[in-house]
This record gives C-alpha cells, structure tokens and sequence, in this order.
C-alpha cells in the first residue's frame, strides 16, 4: 500500500527514473546509496520536528475541556471546537506526507562514481543532479555528527575549485558534491582516490609524484636505472 | 581537434515557449507584486539568446541593463540539473554551470531547455576531464627497467653495507 502511494506520488511529480551514469567506462560504474540508517535518523528528525506542531494541536484540543469554556459566547465556543477539529486533520496530513516523503527522500538517492567522474541525484519534490569530472575535484572530506556516528553514518563531501562559503548539506552549495549518510564513506573516499591519483593532472596531489610512483613510461624508467648506475659508480670509487 | 558541435545543440538560440508559462506561475507567488515581475520576466524570457559554438557558451538578456556571459566549456567545473515540480509537469529543468571563479551561485543557467539531458551530456563531454584517460600501467619495458635499477640500488646498498661493516 505504502510502495503504491510512494509510485503515484513519483508519478504525479513527475520525478524521472534512474539517473544514467556519465560516459566513462561501463566496469567502472560504482552506484552508492545512502546508508539503511540514514532512514532511520531522517525519521529521528522528522519525530523531532513534528513534536512543537503536536504539542500546538494537542493545546488546542484541551481548550473545550477548561472549566469556563461553557461560559464563553457559542460562535467562540464553536470556533474554538471547530479549529480543534481542523488542526487534528491537519495533523494527520502533515504526518503521512512527511512520512512518505522521508522514504522518498531516502529512496531516490544515487551516488554514481565512474573511472572520469560523479554523478549525485537527489530530491523528489525538488530534485537536484549534479555531475563533475574527476579532473576538477579539489579536496574530499568526511564528516560525521554525534547522532550520525552514532547510527555509523557519514557524509562525504567532493568539493571541486570555486569561492564561495561551505553550507550545509541539502542547501546549495554549488562546488561541493555531498554523498549523504552513507555508510561506508572510508570505501567511497580510498575509491575516488584511487581513481584521482591515475589522473596527472587531477586538483589533488603533485602530479609530478605520481610519475615518479607510477613509472608511466619507459624514459623515466631509463632515467632511474642511469641514476642508480651513477651512484654505485660513485660507491664503488669511494 | 574537438567534434563539430551536434545539430540538436547548434540549433538551441532561445528558450521554449514552455518557459513563459513557468514564469506566469512564478509570478503569481509573488502575489500582489505579480505586475511587475511578471514585466521583468516577459521581458527577461523575450530577450534570452543562447549560442552554442566551438569554444563555449554564449548568453545574452536584458533590455535596459544587457547582460553578455561567455563561457569556455573547458572550464566547466561542475554541471547542475535542476528542477521543481512545476517545472517538470512543464518539461523544463535549469542547467547551472559552475566554473572556478568566485561566488557559489551558478554562473550560467540556461533555462527552458526541454532537451536538457541532451545539453547536460553534451556540456559533460566538452568539460575538463571527461576524456581524459586514465595514465596508462608501465609498459612491459618500464617495468623492467624500474627492476634492473631496484637491482642496481640493492647491491649498491649491499657494497656499502659490507665497507662498513
């Protein structure tokens, strides 16, 4: 029942399938998703901010059990009963929409990391994709709350070059990818670093480094075994 | 040398019709301000031009205040799509370019494009990056060369060893 009205309410939004990774090579596709837990401490939150409205809807109601409420005029008397009424309707409304949302929420997320780049999908009523190559990527971070380390989630953040201030996950900070409440960040963070470092000219690291590591071709080979014939030359003259 | 660019794209110069209705609906949130942004807004779609050519994207609006964007695909940082319900219901997404500059706003965002996965993919293929190939294992020869001066170090380090021990 639930999955039904989750796949009419997709469809009403209009919201498109899957996304397609990026072009790169087809073994290289790794498609991540949030965490199970990341649901669960969405549902945390969604408790936690529906609690001040319950509390409103609940002291509304109370108001025709107070002792003089008989006393007030009956259009105050039944606007008061009346509002009670709405505000319990708007109550179950608010919860179910939010609920389902929340599922939605944590449903329609993808993570796509190719050998040249990533793709993030996420959102339902507004939806949000964003893809960038491996090429641009400035630095990676991991952050983690209490209450996320306590369900072992993380956040992954891929952040390519650009100005402006770090804001929080799901606003829109337009230079930084976020892999949110995943749970194996570390998995992620090693991949994408390996996949940055066969790149010469990637934003992390020193490109030249990664040649000498790499011995990518033949010359600097070459020039490495002339190097080591001189020292020995030179040890064995000594 | 890079691809003459796609018939489908050369041929985007302006918005969809489609992008007129959104702009009716976002308007009328702006409820009793609805006349005048809905001035700017007719005025801001009939005066939007998009050319695609070999170097970037060039962006032109406005009337009294005309504003030009060029920009060089190679320095496309990162490509956004997005898009709200409405404008889904319409068929319509934004594409954000970001480059390296300063500012975390997009600075591009073509609008009205009904083919806009096409011009996602597209921008994707002219970015910084995207056909990069990854550098290449050591050769074969590489990779013996890299031994022979493993070996050369190793009895270096052993000569020494032996002169001082």
């Amino acid at each position: 029942m639930v999955n039904w009205i989750q796949l009419q309410l997709l469809q009403a939004l209009c919201v498109p399938p899957a996304p397609e990774p990026p072009d790169g090579s087809p073994d290289s596709v790794r498609i991540f998703r949030a965490g199970e837990n990341y649901y669960r401490l969405r549902l945390v939150w969604w408790a936690l901010s529906l609690f001040p409205m319950t509390i409103v809807v609940f002291a509304v109601s109370m108001i025709p059990h107070a002792r003089k409420f008989g006393r007030l005029p009956y259009w105050l008397r039944f606007g008061v009963e009346s509002a009670a009424v709405v505000s319990w309707f708007l109550l179950i409304a608010v919860i179910v929409s939010t609920y389902l949302l929340q599922r939605l929420n944590f449903e329609q997320r993808w993570y796509i990391v190719t050998d040249r780049s990533l793709r993030i999908r996420s959102g339902v009523w507004s939806l949000q994709e964003l893809t960038m190559t491996f090429a641009n990527i400035q630095d990676i971070r991991v952050t983690a709350g209490p209450l996320q380390g306590y369900f072992n989630l993380a956040d992954l953040e891929v952040r390519s070059a650009g100005g402006g201030a770090a804001r929080k996950p799901g606003e829109t900070d337009q230079h930084t990818a976020y892999f949110e409440g995943v749970d194996n960040a570390e998995e992620i963070r090693e991949l994408i670093l390996d996949r940055l470092r066969k790149y010469r000219d990637a934003g992390l690291g020193d490109p030249q480094r990664f040649e000498a590591e790499a011995a990518d071709s033949a010359e600097t080979a070459a020039q490495a075994v002339l190097e080591e014939a001189r020292a020995l030359r030179k040890a064995l003259l000594a | 040398m890079q691809p003459p660019i796609p018939a489908h794209i050369a041929s985007i110069e302006k918005p969809e019709e489609k992008l007129l209705k959104y702009y009716v609906f976002q308007a009328l949130a702006t409820t009793i301000a609805f006349p005048f942004t809905m001035i700017y807004l007719y005025f801001h779609y009939h005066t939007m031009r998009y050319r695609f050519d070999e170097q970037g994207i060039r962006m032109t609006w406005g009337i009294f205040f005309h504003y030009e964007v060029m920009l060089n695909y190679a320095r496309i940082q990162d490509v956004h799509l997005r898009s709200n319900a409405l404008e889904r219901w319409l068929g319509l997404a934004r594409i954000e370019i970001q480059t390296a500059s300063g500012g975390s706003d997009a600075q591009m965002t073509l609008e009205g494009l009904t083919d806009h996965d096409a011009v996602r993919d597209f921008l994707y293929s002219r970015m910084r990056g995207a056909h990069e190939q990854p550098v290449q294992q050591a050769s074969p020869l590489a990779a013996t060369l890299v031994e022979v001066a493993t070996e050369l170090r190793l009895i270096r380090e052993g000569l020494e060893k032996q002169r001082h021990g």
